[in-house]
């Protein structure tokens, strides 16, 4: 089930901007429309929206707002990690990156957050890890 | 709920600019999985009986495993299928890299073409709104180029390419595709079908979801399995492996291969680890396999030992979802330089560029590797061409009127890297050359084709049938063939498919080497089982080095059902890989290709035997190991089609 607009939107244009796969529509100050065939439930929408009630989740739960800085991040843990790369092609918005080599006698490339700015927490990268090597985090604040 | 595939399939008409989404029901999956397996479906029921392999009515397919995304390992592989031009019959090529889950988070298991744009275009798929634009600029680039420029004019930071290379453009029968700079789904000649389209290159840019049924089911498989992966075992020196290779040679005696050993090689040197060692074995053929490893001995062949491939290596390189990692970005060396890097040359490409024409320059190698890769163009192929160039050369076929003032003599670098560009460029004999050997023995004539080494015009790989008949069969059988990915006596006893299908035979602890040239219903029943198993694997979208693992340590059948929610035995997707291998089959019967006339060429099989070298006095009785294997899939031992029954058991005659 993909994630909801109510007639509580007040049209802030705000999850249109942070929406990665372009699945939200709507004029300024009218009631937006996700796209059910679009959307991949990543939640975006439902922590950069400023009204309460205005997102319903995949459950039909109402979303609440949270503070860009305060989104979760992954933590990558490379003890566990086996530079698979599943991370980087699960991330919707391309921010994490594969290092040029760890060295030290260890020439694999390992996952890092690359572009911090432009994660927006959805937590795939967590979810697809084969071997649970990354944890979402909030910032401490 | 999930059940690891995406359903859907996009068909684009490149004559009238067209897409069209289908909705491919589940028992299709149930059936043919995906892969492979589902271009075999679509093909087999598409593509007209006369179409023109490099005309409008051939469908090219790109396809995704089934498991690819689901949180299983070593599950990025992507396959291109259609109509092949070398043989006219099925084709196919397998490729890792990046493109596999690409197609998916577009959400489509498998992306088909048919028609012929007017002019060079791109298809471009963002979020799964598919466009076409134009490609002008690109043409003429190379596939490193092409990827570059193509992700920077898309501007999507998660954008995979697959494209041709000026080979592919100029209908070169030996070009591939490329992904990720230079991996490349080389075989079967489907470059210059997507060049014949007009198409330069597909670039997807997608965020879909991909959900299995069981997620903490496929991921409790998966790091059950790395465990066994990240097992390390010491190794001595590169060079050192070659008189390893040695003594495994001179032993009249063989033990059961066990993939662990081939997976720890693999992770510390890639394929390379194998570059002396094969030789010595007798498991690479030397000097258009003419001559044998008393030609090019540890002493010549350590200067592509492993440690020489591994020594330029500045990172691993994996494909999407692989743990073990046998890639390699390199630098280039100094004398190539003007490229910043390459991939690490691959155990075929040293072999058909080194010991097959004799050269022993690796530095020579690393730039033979590069070019290719950036025509687009198959170095077993190329290889396999410029060593068949060369003999006709030494036998005075061909002058240095023909070559343009080129010395063609075994070992000549400079020489073979000169052809290698004429290729490349399709400039005078480099043009004859660029089909592959057989179809430049056909032009040339002069009994010439005793030297073009293939089975159904496809130059064969760098593993020799008359050291493991295995390969010599599977050359021959195969609906697309001359392919070494398949199966071959080492292939079954790493696959250790009777630890998990009870009615395989068990192979015997240690044997006589001798026994391997007996052809016999035993060896035709686990010949048979290695191609239902890898079209399984195919369709899965799993790499044979994963499948060397061995079944009972690789979760395959188990990752399936997680995946899925089927719950299918071994057996059940056993009968799935017979079904796709019997629908490639039936789409060579279909298309008039004759099986009989993949049989490889004569010196391939022993005939006459070497009279030197670890394969002395060995040959191949590849009719009867091809009579028993078409028997042991239900096929006419006659004439290798399918047999009606085998056809109505399987469900292929709707």
């Amino acid at each position: 089930m993909p994630y909801t607009i109510t007639d509580a939107c007040s049209g802030c244009t705000a999850c249109v901007r942070k929406c990665p796969v372009g699945a939200i529509t709507g004029e300024r100050k009218k009631v937006h429309k996700i796209d059910p065939d679009l959307c991949i439930e990543c939640g975006v929408c439902g922590r950069i929206c400023p009204v309460s009630g205005a997102i319903l989740d995949q459950l039909g739960k109402p979303c609440t707002f949270v503070k860009p800085a305060l989104w979760s991040k992954p933590v990558i843990n490379i003890n566990d990690c086996m530079s698979c790369n599943i991370c980087i092609d699960a991330c919707p918005v391309g921010c994490i990156s594969l290092s040029k080599g760890a060295g030290a006698g260890d020439n694999h490339g390992y996952p890092y957050l690359s572009d911090e700015k432009a994660c927006i927490g959805c937590s795939f990268c967590a979810i697809e890890c084969p071997v649970d090597a990354i944890t979402m985090t909030a910032p401490k604040g | 709920m999930g059940k690891g595939y995406m359903g859907k399939i996009l068909f684009v008409d490149l004559g009238k600019g067209t897409f069209k989404e289908e909705t491919i029901p589940d028992e299709v999956y149930e059936k043919y999985l995906s892969g492979q397996g589902l271009g075999a479906y679509i093909l087999y029921n598409r593509i007209p009986r006369d179409a023109d392999p490099l005309g409008p009515d051939n469908i090219l397919g790109f396809v995704s495993g089934l498991l690819t995304g689901t949180g299983s390992l070593f599950t990025g592989r992507w396959m291109v299928v259609g109509k092949s031009p070398i043989t006219g019959g099925w084709g196919d090529s397998n490729c890792g890299g990046t493109l596999s889950p690409a197609i998916k988070r577009c959400g489509y298991d498998g992306i088909f073409i048919t028609g012929i744009s007017e002019k060079p275009v791109y298809l471009f798929i963002d979020n799964g709104k598919p466009e076409i634009r134009d490609a002008a600029h690109l043409w003429g680039k190379d596939t490193v180029e092409t990827e570059e420029i193509l992700i920077k004019e898309v501007g999507k930071k998660n954008t995979r390419v697959a494209c041709i290379g000026p080979a592919g453009e100029r209908l070169s029968l030996i070009a591939g595709i490329s992904n990720d700079k230079g991996r490349i789904a080389a075989r079967s000649g489907l470059g210059a079908v997507m060049g014949s389209k007009k198409l330069k290159a597909i670039v997807l840019s997608g965020a879909k979801r991909i959900t299995p049924r069981n997620r903490d089911e496929m991921k409790r498989l998966s790091s059950k399995l790395n465990k066994i992966v990240q097992l390390k075992l010491p190794f001595p020196p590169g060079p050192i492996t070659a008189y390893v290779g040695t003594l495994i040679g001179k032993m009249p005696t063989q033990m059961v291969q066990d993939g662990l050993l081939y997976k720890s090689l693999l992770q510390k040197w890639g394929t390379g680890s194998m570059n002396q060692m094969s030789i010595e074995m007798g498991d690479s053929p030397i000097k258009n396999w003419k001559g044998s490893n008393e030609d090019f001995g540890p002493k010549i062949s350590k200067s592509t030992n492993p440690d020489v491939f591994k020594e330029r290596e500045m990172v691993k390189y994996h494909c999407y979802s692989c743990p073990l990692g046998c890639g390699g970005i390199c630098t280039m060396p100094g004398k190539y330089n003007g490229y910043e890097e390459t991939h690490k040359p691959e155990y075929e490409t040293v072999l058909v560029f080194g010991g097959l024409v004799m050269n022993k320059d690796a530095d020579s190698i690393f730039y033979l590797n590069e070019l290719m890769n950036r025509a687009g163009m198959d170095t077993i192929s190329a290889g396999g061409s410029i060593a068949f160039a060369i003999e006709c050369f030494e036998n005075g076929i061909l002058t240095k009127k023909d070559t343009d003032g080129l010395e063609l003599s075994w070992g000549n670098t400079d020489a073979i890297v000169a052809l290698a560009k004429k290729m490349i460029e399709r400039e005078g004999i480099g043009d004859l050359l660029a089909d592959g050997p057989k179809i430049a023995a056909e032009k040339i004539g002069k009994d010439s084709i005793k030297y073009a080494i293939q089975a159904g015009g496809q130059a064969l790989p760098m593993h020799d049938g008359r050291n493991d008949p295995g390969f010599a069969l599977h050359y021959s059988v195969e609906p697309t063939p001359g392919r070494h990915t398949i199966g071959a006596q080492l292939y079954y006893e790493m696959y250790q498919l009777w630890k998990k299908v009870k009615s395989l035979p068990r192979p015997k602890f240690i044997y006589h080497k001798d026994t391997k040239y007996v052809a016999d219903e035993e060896k035709a029943v686990m010949a048979a089982a290695c191609s239902k198993y890898n079209q399984l694997f195919n369709g899965a979208g799993l790499c044979l080095f994963g499948a060397f693992i061995g079944a009972s340590r690789l979760p395959i059948f188990e990752w399936l059902n997680a995946a899925t929610g089927w719950e299918k035995s071994p057996e059940e997707y056993m009968e799935i890989g017979e079904r796709i291998q019997t629908l490639r089959q039936a789409f060579n019967i279909k298309h008039g290709v004759d099986p009989k006339g993949f049989k490889p060429s004569e010196r391939a099989l022993g005939r006459p035997p070497l009279d030197r070298g670890v394969n002395k006095g060995r040959s191949v009785d590849i009719e009867k190991m091809m009579a028993d294997y078409w028997q042991a899939f239900g096929w006419d031992r006659e004439t290798g089609k399918p047999t009606e029954d085998t056809m109505e058991r399987l469900g292929l005659n709707q």
